[in-house]
Protein backbone atom coordinates (compact mmCIF):
# COMPACT_ATOMS: atom_id res chain seq x y z
CA UNK A 1 0.00 0.00 0.00
CA UNK A 2 2.69 2.64 1.08
CA UNK A 3 5.14 3.93 -1.71
CA UNK A 4 8.82 4.61 0.18
CA UNK A 5 11.64 6.68 -0.94
CA UNK A 6 15.25 6.71 0.06
CA UNK A 7 16.84 9.64 1.43
CA UNK A 8 20.50 9.40 1.71
CA UNK A 9 22.00 10.76 5.26
CA UNK A 10 25.45 12.41 5.12
CA UNK A 11 27.68 12.96 8.06
CA UNK A 12 27.94 16.43 9.15
CA UNK A 13 30.80 18.91 9.79
CA UNK A 14 32.84 17.40 12.60
CA UNK A 15 31.12 13.83 12.26
CA UNK A 16 31.50 10.12 11.77
CA UNK A 17 30.66 7.56 9.97
CA UNK A 18 27.83 7.03 6.85
CA UNK A 19 27.02 7.82 4.08
CA UNK A 20 23.61 6.14 5.04
CA UNK A 21 20.86 5.40 2.55
CA UNK A 22 17.62 4.98 4.50
CA UNK A 23 14.37 3.89 2.90
CA UNK A 24 11.39 2.50 4.92
CA UNK A 25 9.57 -0.79 4.79
CA UNK A 26 6.17 -1.64 5.62
CA UNK A 27 7.69 -3.77 8.13
CA UNK A 28 10.32 -1.02 9.42
CA UNK A 29 7.93 2.27 8.56
CA UNK A 30 9.37 3.97 11.68
CA UNK A 31 11.42 7.04 11.90
CA UNK A 32 11.94 7.33 15.37
CA UNK A 33 13.05 10.30 17.36
CA UNK A 34 14.94 9.59 20.44
CA UNK A 35 15.06 13.22 21.34
CA UNK A 36 12.71 14.66 24.03
CA UNK A 37 10.72 16.93 23.35
CA UNK A 38 9.15 15.79 20.36
CA UNK A 39 9.67 15.08 16.78
CA UNK A 40 13.66 16.24 15.78
CA UNK A 41 13.32 18.35 12.46
CA UNK A 42 16.17 15.92 11.01
CA UNK A 43 13.46 13.28 11.70
CA UNK A 44 10.73 15.03 10.56
CA UNK A 45 12.92 15.63 7.20
CA UNK A 46 13.84 11.91 6.96
CA UNK A 47 9.62 11.36 7.37
CA UNK A 48 8.60 13.83 4.85
CA UNK A 49 11.26 12.86 2.26
CA UNK A 50 10.91 9.09 2.63
CA UNK A 51 7.04 8.91 3.41
CA UNK A 52 8.42 7.41 6.72
CA UNK A 53 6.24 7.65 9.97
CA UNK A 54 7.86 10.41 12.47
CA UNK A 55 7.50 8.66 15.85
CA UNK A 56 7.99 10.14 19.12
CA UNK A 57 10.18 7.59 20.91
CA UNK A 58 9.63 9.63 24.16
CA UNK A 59 5.93 9.43 24.06
CA UNK A 60 5.81 6.01 23.17
CA UNK A 61 7.78 2.75 22.51
CA UNK A 62 8.49 0.76 19.31
CA UNK A 63 10.31 -1.98 18.95
CA UNK A 64 13.13 -2.06 17.53
CA UNK A 65 12.08 -4.00 14.67
CA UNK A 66 9.80 -1.43 13.51
CA UNK A 67 12.57 1.24 13.44
CA UNK A 68 13.65 2.27 9.93
CA UNK A 69 16.15 4.82 11.55
CA UNK A 70 16.60 6.04 14.99
CA UNK A 71 17.81 10.05 15.14
CA UNK A 72 18.63 11.21 18.58
CA UNK A 73 20.67 13.43 20.04
CA UNK A 74 23.31 11.82 22.17
CA UNK A 75 26.99 13.31 23.62
CA UNK A 76 28.44 10.22 23.36
CA UNK A 77 27.72 7.22 25.31
CA UNK A 78 24.08 5.69 25.66
CA UNK A 79 22.34 6.36 22.88
CA UNK A 80 24.74 5.89 19.99
CA UNK A 81 25.47 2.55 21.00
CA UNK A 82 22.06 1.22 21.80
CA UNK A 83 20.45 1.42 18.34
CA UNK A 84 23.40 -0.01 16.75
CA UNK A 85 23.83 -2.84 18.61
CA UNK A 86 20.33 -4.00 17.18
CA UNK A 87 21.05 -3.09 13.83
CA UNK A 88 19.30 -0.29 13.62
CA UNK A 89 20.55 2.63 11.66
CA UNK A 90 21.17 5.86 13.60
CA UNK A 91 21.14 9.28 12.79
CA UNK A 92 23.42 11.27 15.52
CA UNK A 93 22.72 14.96 15.26
CA UNK A 94 25.55 15.70 17.48
CA UNK A 95 28.99 15.05 16.08
CA UNK A 96 30.13 12.01 18.08
CA UNK A 97 32.40 9.83 17.22
CA UNK A 98 32.21 5.86 18.56
CA UNK A 99 33.06 5.57 22.30
CA UNK A 100 32.26 4.11 25.18
CA UNK A 101 31.21 0.45 26.26
CA UNK A 102 29.06 0.24 23.29
CA UNK A 103 31.96 1.48 20.82
CA UNK A 104 32.33 -2.06 19.30
CA UNK A 105 28.49 -1.85 17.71
CA UNK A 106 29.14 1.48 16.01
CA UNK A 107 29.80 1.11 12.67
CA UNK A 108 29.98 3.46 9.25
CA UNK A 109 27.02 1.27 7.46
CA UNK A 110 24.75 2.10 10.60
CA UNK A 111 25.88 5.43 12.27
CA UNK A 112 26.18 8.65 10.94
CA UNK A 113 27.31 11.69 13.03
CA UNK A 114 26.58 15.54 13.26
CA UNK A 115 23.48 15.46 10.68
CA UNK A 116 22.11 18.86 9.86
CA UNK A 117 19.27 18.99 7.99
CA UNK A 118 21.17 20.03 4.59
CA UNK A 119 22.69 16.54 5.00
CA UNK A 120 19.56 14.81 4.37
CA UNK A 121 18.86 14.42 0.49
CA UNK A 122 16.53 12.41 -1.54
CA UNK A 123 18.56 9.44 -2.95
CA UNK B 1 28.17 13.39 59.59
CA UNK B 2 25.84 14.98 56.81
CA UNK B 3 26.13 18.57 57.45
CA UNK B 4 23.68 20.65 55.35
CA UNK B 5 25.50 24.40 54.61
CA UNK B 6 23.43 27.45 54.26
CA UNK B 7 24.42 27.68 51.10
CA UNK B 8 23.30 24.23 49.49
CA UNK B 9 20.88 24.17 46.70
CA UNK B 10 19.41 21.20 44.96
CA UNK B 11 19.66 21.06 41.38
CA UNK B 12 18.49 17.87 40.98
CA UNK B 13 16.68 15.39 43.08
CA UNK B 14 15.25 12.10 42.23
CA UNK B 15 14.51 8.74 43.40
CA UNK B 16 15.76 5.56 41.60
CA UNK B 17 13.27 3.31 40.11
CA UNK B 18 15.02 0.33 38.58
CA UNK B 19 17.81 -0.61 37.59
CA UNK B 20 18.66 -2.06 33.73
CA UNK B 21 20.37 -5.41 33.79
CA UNK B 22 23.57 -4.34 31.65
CA UNK B 23 24.10 -1.76 34.32
CA UNK B 24 26.24 -3.72 36.65
CA UNK B 25 28.53 -4.40 33.92
CA UNK B 26 29.30 -1.03 32.84
CA UNK B 27 30.30 -0.05 36.41
CA UNK B 28 33.62 -2.31 35.60
CA UNK B 29 34.09 1.10 32.94
CA UNK B 30 33.61 3.22 35.48
CA UNK B 31 29.86 4.71 33.65
CA UNK B 32 26.56 4.94 35.22
CA UNK B 33 23.62 5.91 32.45
CA UNK B 34 20.41 7.35 34.17
CA UNK B 35 17.35 7.89 31.80
CA UNK B 36 14.44 8.78 33.74
CA UNK B 37 11.72 6.17 33.54
CA UNK B 38 9.41 7.45 30.85
CA UNK B 39 12.38 6.90 28.46
CA UNK B 40 12.32 4.29 25.59
CA UNK B 41 11.96 0.83 26.80
CA UNK B 42 15.02 0.01 24.63
CA UNK B 43 17.29 2.49 26.84
CA UNK B 44 16.10 0.86 29.90
CA UNK B 45 18.50 -2.38 30.51
CA UNK B 46 21.64 -0.10 30.18
CA UNK B 47 20.10 2.34 32.70
CA UNK B 48 19.55 3.41 35.89
CA UNK B 49 15.99 4.28 35.60
CA UNK B 50 14.33 7.41 37.83
CA UNK B 51 12.22 9.68 38.59
CA UNK B 52 12.96 13.62 39.03
CA UNK B 53 11.03 15.95 41.92
CA UNK B 54 13.48 18.64 41.27
CA UNK B 55 14.53 19.51 37.86
CA UNK B 56 15.86 22.93 38.50
CA UNK B 57 19.10 23.21 36.33
CA UNK B 58 22.01 21.06 34.85
CA UNK B 59 25.68 20.61 37.07
CA UNK B 60 28.55 22.11 36.66
CA UNK B 61 32.39 21.60 37.80
CA UNK B 62 32.50 21.68 41.34
CA UNK B 63 29.00 21.03 42.18
CA UNK B 64 28.22 17.38 43.84
CA UNK B 65 26.28 14.75 42.73
CA UNK B 66 25.11 11.92 46.26
CA UNK B 67 24.26 9.03 45.06
CA UNK B 68 22.32 6.94 47.52
CA UNK B 69 24.93 7.61 50.37
CA UNK B 70 27.80 8.08 47.73
CA UNK B 71 29.07 11.92 47.34
CA UNK B 72 31.49 13.60 44.78
CA UNK B 73 32.56 16.40 43.35
CA UNK B 74 32.12 16.99 39.76
CA UNK B 75 35.02 17.76 38.23
CA UNK B 76 34.25 18.72 34.51
CA UNK B 77 30.59 18.82 32.50
CA UNK B 78 30.59 18.84 28.61
CA UNK B 79 27.92 20.73 26.85
CA UNK B 80 25.25 18.63 26.01
CA UNK B 81 24.72 17.64 30.11
CA UNK B 82 22.12 19.96 30.99
CA UNK B 83 19.54 19.42 28.04
CA UNK B 84 20.33 15.69 28.84
CA UNK B 85 19.25 15.92 31.62
CA UNK B 86 16.75 18.49 31.90
CA UNK B 87 14.75 17.31 28.70
CA UNK B 88 15.34 13.19 29.40
CA UNK B 89 16.61 12.91 32.60
CA UNK B 90 19.89 11.40 31.11
CA UNK B 91 23.11 11.25 32.43
CA UNK B 92 26.60 9.55 31.41
CA UNK B 93 28.31 9.59 34.95
CA UNK B 94 32.46 8.78 34.35
CA UNK B 95 34.68 8.02 37.02
CA UNK B 96 37.34 8.98 34.94
CA UNK B 97 39.29 11.83 36.46
CA UNK B 98 39.17 13.82 33.89
CA UNK B 99 39.12 17.97 34.35
CA UNK B 100 38.14 18.30 30.58
CA UNK B 101 35.15 15.81 29.47
CA UNK B 102 35.85 13.53 26.88
CA UNK B 103 32.36 13.89 24.96
CA UNK B 104 30.00 16.06 25.33
CA UNK B 105 27.38 14.40 27.03
CA UNK B 106 29.93 13.22 30.13
CA UNK B 107 29.69 14.42 33.63
CA UNK B 108 33.51 13.25 34.99
CA UNK B 109 34.19 12.44 38.49
CA UNK B 110 37.36 10.90 40.41
CA UNK B 111 38.56 7.58 39.61
CA UNK B 112 36.32 5.51 42.05
CA UNK B 113 33.81 2.42 42.67
CA UNK B 114 30.59 3.86 41.40
CA UNK B 115 27.90 2.35 43.24
CA UNK B 116 24.88 -0.21 41.97
CA UNK B 117 22.23 1.44 42.81
CA UNK B 118 18.77 -0.23 43.59
CA UNK B 119 15.03 1.40 43.36
CA UNK B 120 14.61 4.03 46.65
CA UNK B 121 17.75 5.30 46.59
CA UNK B 122 18.22 9.44 46.27
CA UNK B 123 20.42 10.78 42.93
CA UNK B 124 20.92 14.55 43.70
CA UNK B 125 22.95 17.03 42.48
CA UNK B 126 24.05 19.92 44.79
CA UNK B 127 25.36 23.13 44.42
CA UNK B 128 26.92 25.36 47.25
CA UNK B 129 27.70 25.04 51.13
CA UNK B 130 31.19 24.18 52.09
CA UNK B 131 33.99 24.95 50.24
CA UNK B 132 36.43 22.36 51.81
CA UNK B 133 34.95 19.02 51.61
CA UNK B 134 37.02 16.67 53.81
CA UNK B 135 37.86 13.57 51.98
Amino acid sequence: MSEYKSVRVSKGRGGWGGPLTITPTDDRPLVASITGGGIHPVAQRIAELTGGQAFDGFSSSAPFDKIAVAVIDCGGTARVGVYPMKKVKTVDVHATSPAGPLAQFITEELFVSGVKLEDVEEA
Amino acid sequence: MNETAAATRVLYESTVTGVGGQVEAFLDHGLLIFFRDDSPKELHDISVLHRPTVSDEGPQAGDTIALGGQTMTILAVGDVVADNLLNLGHLDLKADGMTEPKLPGDVCVEPQSLPLLKAGDSFRIIRGGTTEVAS
